[in-house]
């Protein structure tokens, strides 16, 4: 070997080394500088794990904070059959292990085996859904290792079908009815996500959780419904509702110095914990969605209009003929047949003559009496905008024929929702001034705020005077009528107007079907509550007589639970006739 | 380097072993004694050995304390999770048992029957108006619940013979009291009150 071929050899090796150190250089830089992110990022997800983490959607609370909805934690069990399968069940450990599992759950074995023998090769499958918390400690306590649980966000109604025409319900897709519904912006929660380090055989590791986004919880709503008055009003007008073979029943408890609902009742009506129990009639509030024509309770609505507008006071006199007749040969009449009567406006309240109404009501500008109908609250939505509520029907004047001209007066020809109803007395009992319906008191968020408040400012529809001086009518009504042992209440004065209305049968006139009503407030002399009671019913057999004891027993109710002052003094007596 | 002592080689070639004279003088380099000074110490290099050691031992000690602190911290986070699973739990059941229709039926369960109108005791007379008796219109002594709710179903009501038993187990105290206290107050039959008419 001479000398250069040596010097050759060497610097040929000095030059492979450099070129392998090159290359390792590179490829560092490559991994170190250039696709850093990347690789740990990728190396990051091969040992991290994503978590949903949950919010709670808010409670749904009474106006004393009682739950009426509530966000609860179910489990789902679920397995997975290419674990479990993975060799022969020849010793039975998997039937050994679904038969302890059925005997928790309260299934039957053979339907859990078909669920993980359905596809043998898949590694997810359900075996039961939302367990509470019980059974899922007892089946986690069998230590099974291929049984797996996962959470499962669910609702609670622990007062059932108290309110649950109001409170509505969820379902898989969200919320699906009443508050729940129409309040769902405050209530929903925002889901969070989290990451966590799991080891290779999948334990996760110690102090690896990171929280990528925070979850929110939702907002509490609170209704102004006070939960046990409620529920003795659903009581009360269930029982009524079966007493009457009626087709429907609402009642509405009004406060009347803020126009807060204090209960609304319907029946049939819906336990939300067990949606599929009722007719999909029921799963709202009729009390909102179903306007009829309410018949004589309107007449206190007329009479107060007919003294703002200054054509008449209680004692003004009419003669009222036993058959009022129309142009067209056509007649208005009376409940009761009668020859000439001589009534004042009081006395028109008291018989609930449709006739003597009508007289009454003639002089008066078509146009001015319908305006105080849009002024009572009629013909739109109530400021509550419940889920599927009705506007009811008072049609412009253009429409209104000979009939419907006085018709309306004594709530035919125009219908209204039995909300409405009760806010046209919490109007009278307010001195005239409507306050706006209202069913949910705001939304406190999770930080302390509250939102969605609602209005607070009322509208003057008739003069304070005129609205007392239509409640002193409707006293007599309690004092003199024919109704005055079941409508009196002891120890209070109580205003109340008796309705019994005909049903239009959908084809120009009307049939056998009816709805009766009781309408009126409390105390008379300083009205605390207004209280509404209907009662759709197949056939006119019943006058608003069979409702009249439904419509003490809630009042009654009422002025005990609010503790109402008995009234001191006696109420004044009006002449009837003249 | 210029200082270094160094042993000039010989300018001869060495004699054959056996004609080594056995007295010749031993040479050797000696260091200077700032060469010996600026010589490494042995102690050094062992107190780094051992330094090194003892960090690496620390940093053992601290990460097994860490994961220890870790795994405890894991351990008390799902005791928590599952003691807040056990109050809501509890608060649902509760919140069950506080509903309107339980109360209601444990209520007519316990032989209480719902009013129908507010009663008045006049303190003149000591009637009571209206007349008691009249109460529960709807006659069925408040037990026919007709506001469903699913998930009472199961849930037992109150047992009246639970509720009486327990003031039996206090009575001892109260029949004791009773002997040794005060004489019991003379019942007042009819409540003082103004001639109001």
């Amino acid at each position: 070997m001479t000398p250069r071929t040596a010097r050759l050899r060497m610097s040929l090796a000095v030059l492979v080394i450099f070129a392998l150190v090159a290359v390792f250089i590179v490829r560092l830089v490559d991994i170190q500088l250039v696709n850093a992110a990347e690789i740990n990022a990728d190396s990051y997800n091969k040992r991290a794990q994503s978590l949903t983490t949950y919010g709670v959607r808010g409670s749904i609370v009474d106006t004393n904070g009682a739950i009426l909805a509530a966000s609860v934690e179910r489990y789902d069990i679920t397995a997975s059959p290419r674990s479990a399968l993975a060799r022969p069940d020849t010793n039975g450990s998997v039937s050994d292990a679904l038969a302890k599992i059925a005997v928790i759950t309260k299934q039957d074995p053979a339907q859990l085996m078909a669920a993980l023998t359905a596809n043998p090769t898949s590694d997810f499958t359900y075996l039961t859904k939302g367990v509470i918390l019980d059974v899922f400690q007892k089946v986690r306590a069998l230590n099974i290792p291929w049984v797996y649980f996962e959470l499962r966000p669910a609702r609670t109604y622990p007062n059932g079908a108290t309110a649950g025409n109001l409170v509505g319900f969820t379902g898989t897709d969200g919320a699906q009815a009443g508050v729940e519904l129409t309040a769902d912006k405050c209530l929903a929660s925002t889901n969070g996500s989290a990451t966590y380090e799991k080891g290779e055989d999948g334990t996760r590791l110690p102090g690896s959780l990171v929280t990528t986004q925070l979850p929110k919880d939702g907002g509490t709503v609170k209704l102004t419904i006070d939960r046990d008055l409620q529920w003795y009003v659903q009581q009360r007008i269930a029982q009524t509702y079966q007493s009457l073979g009626a087709t429907w029943a609402t009642a509405v408890v009004i406060r009347v110095k803020d126009g807060h609902l204090m209960a609304v009742a319907d029946y049939p009506s819906v336990d939300p914990n067990n949606v599929n129990g009722v007719p999909n009639t029921a799963l709202g509030s009729l009390a909102f969605s179903q306007p009829y024509e309410p018949g004589s309770t309107m007449k206190a609505l007329t009479a107060a209009s007919l003294i703002d507008a200054g054509a008449l006071t209680p004692v003004s006199q009419v003669t009222a003929p036993s058959l009022l007749y129309l142009s067209d040969g056509s007649y208005i009449k009376d409940a009761f047949s009668h020859g000439d009567i001589r009534y004042t406006l009081a006395g028109a309240l008291v018989d609930s003559s449709n006739i003597a109404v009508s007289l009454f009501s003639k002089p008066v500008s078509a146009d001015l009496r319908r305006s105080y109908m849009i002024k009572f609250g009629l013909n739109s939505k109530t400021e509550v905008n419940f889920n599927g509520e009705a506007e009811g029907d008072v049609h412009p004047v253009s429409q209104w024929d000979e009939r419907t001209n006085v018709a309306v007066q004594f709530g035919q020809g125009m219908t209204a929702t039995s909300v409405q109803m009760a806010s046209i007395y919490q109007t009278l009992g307010n001195g005239g001034v409507r306050m706006p319906v209202t069913l949910v008191e705001g939304c406190t968020h999770p930080d302390g705020s509250v939102t969605d408040l609602p209005p607070t400012t009322g509208t003057r529809a008739v003069s304070a005077s005129a609205a007392s001086q239509t409640l002193q009518m409707l006293e007599q009504i309690v004092t003199q009528g024919y109704l005055s042992d079941k409508l009196t209440i002891p120890g209070y004065r109580v205003a109340a107007k008796t309705g019994t209305a005909q049903v239009a049968d959908g084809k120009g006139g009307y049939g056998d079907a009816a709805v009766i009503s009781v309408a009126g407030v409390a105390p008379a002399e300083n009205p605390q509550y207004a209280v509404v009671v209907t009662a759709g019913i197949p056939s006119s057999m019943y006058s608003s007589g069979a409702i009249a004891s439904t419509f003490h027993d809630v009042m009654a109710q009422v002025l005990t639970t609010y503790r109402v002052p008995p009234s001191t003094t006696p109420a004044v007596s009006i002449p009837l006739r003249w | 380097m210029s200082n270094l002592a160094y042993a000039r080689p010989s300018a001869y070639p060495a004699p054959s072993a056996p004609l080594r004279p056995v007295a010749q003088p031993h040479i050797e380099i000696v260091t200077t004694r700032a060469q010996r000074s600026a010589r490494p110490k042995v102690v050094y290099a062992i107190a780094t050995v051992i330094s090194l050691f003892a960090i690496f031992g620390a940093q053992l000690l601290l990460s097994i304390v860490v994961s220890d602190g870790a795994y405890q911290i894991a351990a008390l986070q799902s005791q928590q999770k599952e003691l807040v699973r056990t109050q809501q739990d509890l608060t649902e059941r509760l919140d069950l048992r506080n509903s309107t229709q339980y109360l209601a039926a444990s209520a007519a369960k316990l032989g209480m029957v719902p009013g129908s109108s507010p009663q008045f005791l006049d303190l003149s007379t000591g009637a009571v108006s209206p007349a008691p008796g009249t109460i529960d219109s709807s006659g069925c002594g408040g037990t026919c619940n007709l506001v469903a709710n699913s998930l009472l179903g199961g849930v037992p009501l109150i047992d009246p013979k639970a509720a009486t038993a327990t003031p039996n187990t206090v009575a001892p105290a109260g029949t004791g009291s009773a002997a040794s206290g005060p004489a019991a107050p003379t019942v007042v039959t009819a409540l003082p009150a103004p001639v109001t008419h």
